[in-house]
């Protein structure tokens, strides 16, 4: 009988945000002006019909070019099938008075190419050239044997090399060189492929763009002037309203991008890596219209979400098949996918796992501060992210879900942080890693500490600032296990992806140790942290900048001893 | 029908309302009122589950009002009509009626029926191209479109004109006519006083007064009697409680500052001093005036007591006390009584 009713009040919760939802779409499509929906609709329309025209997949096919070049060849001719694969070249029955007289560029004849002196004749032979070299490419690399169609000499050359922090090991070495010389056979032979496939692959962010601008404004338009008043002294919960107001721009999002993956030969697994970044679009938007004062801070706010967020898509996916730093965008799949190369469980686990946690701890955030008390408030952006903040701690234990929720930008933020530092030498990139992690950890142990504290929701003294400090070490250790993720793509292979996420080279007692040491350390600064917190802003500052110190120079010892 | 017990909004420091108690009974009008800051407005969100009280218990139609399913009981009306500028009153009540889950046949007839009894016109025009009065109008119809018990109105008339003012507190007394709760909050006292069953006057956070118009008039107001003499009444310097009439020939009123430094004792025309009684502001008021070609004198006292000792003095003096008015205080005035040592203290 409970668990009917259970199901009644989902049913219920459901059809709210149902009723929210279709409300939201049917306001949006009549804010619009038709004749501004018309014009909009132009423009995608155009740009669409650019991308499709100029970037679809079809090799040598320009649509200006369209059989501009005649070549005389025969249909038994094994260069017929180059000729008729491309479309800037016509195949013309092979007549050398057809020649003589210009009516075709190029004769083959015999396995024998014959051009008349003519700057359209041997532009025509350079075309016919180069057809012929793309068909051949295609050829082999539809060849299920790759080392049979790719015979390629790798010749490895072992040097030992000294890391500044003093830890040394010929296997990381040999496995940075052998890794080296894959990628680099990889690259060659996937040349071409992954830069139109990337190409295409933006395509997909781009729409991206305008949907949040109309989601934000929507958002902060319920803030405006009070207007969302009304929607909470409904029978409605805050997080229906949300989720009805999100659910027409995150389907939007999604039947955009399945609409571009139909177009440009995408499958589900570009779809289902796109929607995750729109996701996480989504809930940056929302949140920041649940920070911002007006339309102008929006705007500042959601424009440096899209830099941020473009930024990390875009330039891993660069470095696809060249380094698996690559998967930590999402966009890497897309590009994998219109290449037609596979992605594994793991990898879009991976690459999607922290936008999907950190859209849906986002968006927590934001529908925490989603009642009248914060919504129509005018406080400073970094005010009103510490009430989103404090909002989530009803209790002490809140500390700790905090910290755990907090991993996956910090995981983000070490992520980016690796691929940022990945062109450095070693010796440099390492010690200059550790202090982002520290830098990075402590912060995502601290920071709603210090927001409880600048609010009032915790007891002072120094017993409670330890006790929080404790909990928050416990919660981000826990957590930090979700990085185990790290491993299903072979990051842990690169030294940086070890120093960041995986102490090897220990076991048994020594292993149990390092497993627990994380815990103490993280444990004891965040304590140090939120000492400081429960004195005053700048006694957090202190605390922070020692808790960093303590967690740098444990990673510049115990850390880099195993990496 | 609204039950508040110890209500309590803090916001840091600052104490928005500070441990509130009143009832309200269902089917009774009932106004707060107060100045800027008081918190009455507060109240009422607290009341309609917008805000969570930091302390207290309050209950609507037997609901603690932080309990979702109160809402379904409720028709809030803010102070202000936020409403969706893009979408008709059509549209827009519609809507809130799907939120409220109404059925549709039984929405559309009761927004047509507040509609209609509203007078709101233009029902397909889009709300940002309609006047206040008519956003004012639909904001009430969605107030009323789950055909709630209780109604909370947080300054129905705010910015209205004086006829919409006059067609908007109406309607509010009709609806308290056909058996729905009624707490409203306004600044004008005249709207108070003329719909409200009872009252509570909040003084920063606090209520400070409480009861019915008459009842908060008879705590906190005081009652003048104006006493017209035939002859001037003699005075009686012994008992500083009492008023004495005087005439002032060729004056037809008392000049202000004589009025005003009348309790100190200033002479008047006679020279003689002239004590006052402890009059509201503590000003004694004493005029002629004619009625055909009668002298009268008028005296203002502050009970029946004082009356009866001025016909004595009348009749002592060869006259007699030929009228007596009682002049009672406004409900505004009363209120600018009770408000004004605080007055600028609240936003």
């Amino acid at each position: 009988m409970t668990k009917r009713l259970g199901s009644l009040v989902s049913l219920r919760r459901f059809t709210g945000t149902l009723r929210i939802a279709r409300w939201e779409l049917t306001r949006s499509a009549g804010g619009l002006d038709r004749r501004t929906a018309a014009f909009g609709l132009l423009v995608l329309a155009l740009a669409g019909g650019a991308v499709a025209a100029g970037l679809a997949p079809s090799p040598g096919d320009v649509a200006l070019d369209r059989n501009v070049y005649r070549v005389g060849v025969g249909a038994n001719s094994p260069y017929y099938e180059v000729i008729a694969a491309n479309g800037a070249l016509a195949a013309k029955p092979p007549s050398a008075d057809a020649l003589d007289a210009g009516e075709i560029d190029v004769l083959v004849r015999d396995d024998r190419v014959l051009i008349e002196d003519s700057a359209k004749s041997r532009a025509a032979l350079a075309a016919f050239r180069s057809a012929t070299e793309s068909y051949n490419d295609r050829r082999m690399r539809a060849e299920e044997d790759e080392i049979a169609a790719f015979p390629v000499g790798v010749s490895l050359t072992y040097e030992d090399r000294t890391l500044s922090s003093g830890a040394s090991g010929s296997g990381a070495s040999g496995s940075e060189s052998s890794e080296a010389g894959q990628a680099a056979a990889g690259s060659d032979r996937a040349a071409g492929a992954p830069f139109e496939s990337l190409v295409l692959a933006f395509a997909f962010l781009v729409p991206m763009n305008f949907v949040v601008q109309l989601y934000g404004s929507s958002m902060l338009g319920e803030r405006t002037n009070r207007r969302g008043e009304l929607l909470l002294v409904a029978p409605v919960k805050p997080t229906e309203i949300v989720a009805g107001k999100t659910l027409p721009y995150f389907l939007g999002l999604a039947g955009i991008a399945a609409v571009i993956a139909a177009t440009v030969g995408g499958g589900i697994v570009s779809v289902a890596a796109v929607v995750p970044i729109g996701l996480c679009f989504l809930a940056a938007t929302f949140l920041g219209s649940m920070l911002a004062r007006s339309f102008k801070e929006l705007t500042f706010v959601t424009i440096a979400a899209s830099v941020f967020l473009m930024s990390y898509v875009f330039v891993p996916a660069v470095f696809t098949n060249v380094t698996p730093i690559a998967l930590i965008s999402p966009l890497t799949l897309v590009v994998r996918d219109l290449a037609s190369e596979s992605v594994s469980l793991g990898e879009y686990a991976f690459s999607t796992g922290p936008f999907y946690l950190s859209g849906l701890v986002l968006f927590v955030l934001g529908t925490g501060i989603y009642r009248e008390e914060d919504l129509f408030t005018q406080r400073a952006v970094p005010l009103k992210f510490l009430d989103a903040l404090g909002a989530r701690l009803r209790r002490y234990r809140s500390v700790a879900l905090l910290s755990t929720l907090f991993i996956p930008f910090v995981f983000i933020a070490e992520l980016l942080g690796i691929a940022v530092l990945f062109a450095l030498p070693i010796g440099y990139s390492l010690p200059v890693l550790f202090l982002v992690i520290a830098t990075v950890e402590e912060l995502g142990k601290s920071v709603h500490i210090y927001a409880g504290y600048a609010q009032n929701r915790f007891e002072t003294g120094w017993r409670t600032a330890l006790l929080l400090g404790a909990l928050s070490g416990v919660g981000f250790f826990l957590g930090e296990k979700l990085t185990l993720l790290a491993q299903a793509v072979g990051l842990p292979e690169l030294a940086l992806g070890r120093a960041a996420f995986v102490p090897s080279g220990a076991g048994g007692i020594e292993l149990l140790a390092l497993a627990l040491a994380p815990l103490a350390l993280h444990c004891v600064t965040a304590s140090i942290s939120a000492f400081g917190a429960h004195r005053s802003k700048r006694g957090y500052l202190i605390g922070l900048l020692g808790a960093i110190g303590v967690h740098a120079a444990y990673n510049l010892t115990v850390v880099s001893a195993l990496v | 029908m609204i039950s508040v017990q110890g209500l309590s909004k803090r916001y840091g420091d600052f104490s928005a309302v500070v441990g509130s108690d009143f009832e309200v009974a269902s089917g009774e009008v009932f106004g707060v009122v107060g100045p800027n800051g008081a918190g009455k407005t507060t109240t009422l969100k607290i009341l309609s589950g917008l805000i969570e009280p930091s302390a207290g218990t309050a209950t609507v139609a037997g609901y603690d009002v932080t309990e979702p399913a109160m809402r379904s009981t409720l028709g809030f009306l803010p102070e202000e009509s936020p409403l969706y500028e893009d979408m008709t009153p059509l549209s827009y009540l519609h809507f809130f009626a799907d939120l409220y889950d109404v059925p549709r046949e039984v929405a559309t007839d009761r927004i047509d029926a507040s509609l209609s009894r509203l007078e709101l016109e233009h029902r397909t025009r889009r709300l940002g191209d309609t006047s206040k009065g008519m956003k004012r109008k639909v904001a009430i119809a969605r107030s009323l479109i789950n055909d709630p018990e209780v109604l909370i109105y947080d300054e129905p008339a705010s910015g209205l004109d004086p006829l919409t003012t006059n067609e908007v507190l109406r309607f509010v007394a009709e609806l308290a006519d056909e058996g729905k709760t009624v707490l409203f909050s306004a600044h004008n006292l005249y709207h108070v006083e003329d719909i409200c069953d009872r009252v509570i006057v909040m003084i920063d956070g606090e209520v400070v007064a409480r009861g019915t118009v008459s009842e908060i008039r008879a705590t906190h107001g005081t009652t003048e009697y104006h006493v017209y003499t035939t002859v001037p009444v003699e005075e009686k310097t012994t008992d500083s409680s009492r008023s004495s009439g005087n005439q002032l020939d060729g004056e037809s009123e008392t000049d202000p500052e004589t009025e005003a430094d009348a309790g100190a004792g200033t002479a008047l025309d006679d020279g003689t001093p002239n004590p006052a009684p402890p009059m509201r502001n503590g000003a004694a008021a004493t005029t002629v005036t004619e009625e055909g070609s009668t002298e009268r004198y008028e005296t203002v006292v502050p009970d029946m007591a004082a009356v009866e000792e001025l016909r004595e003095r009348a009749s002592a003096a060869g006259g007699e006390v030929v009228d007596i008015r009682t002049v009672e205080p406004s409900f505004e005035e009363i209120f600018l009584d009770i408000a004004r040592p605080s007055a600028g203290a609240g936003s």
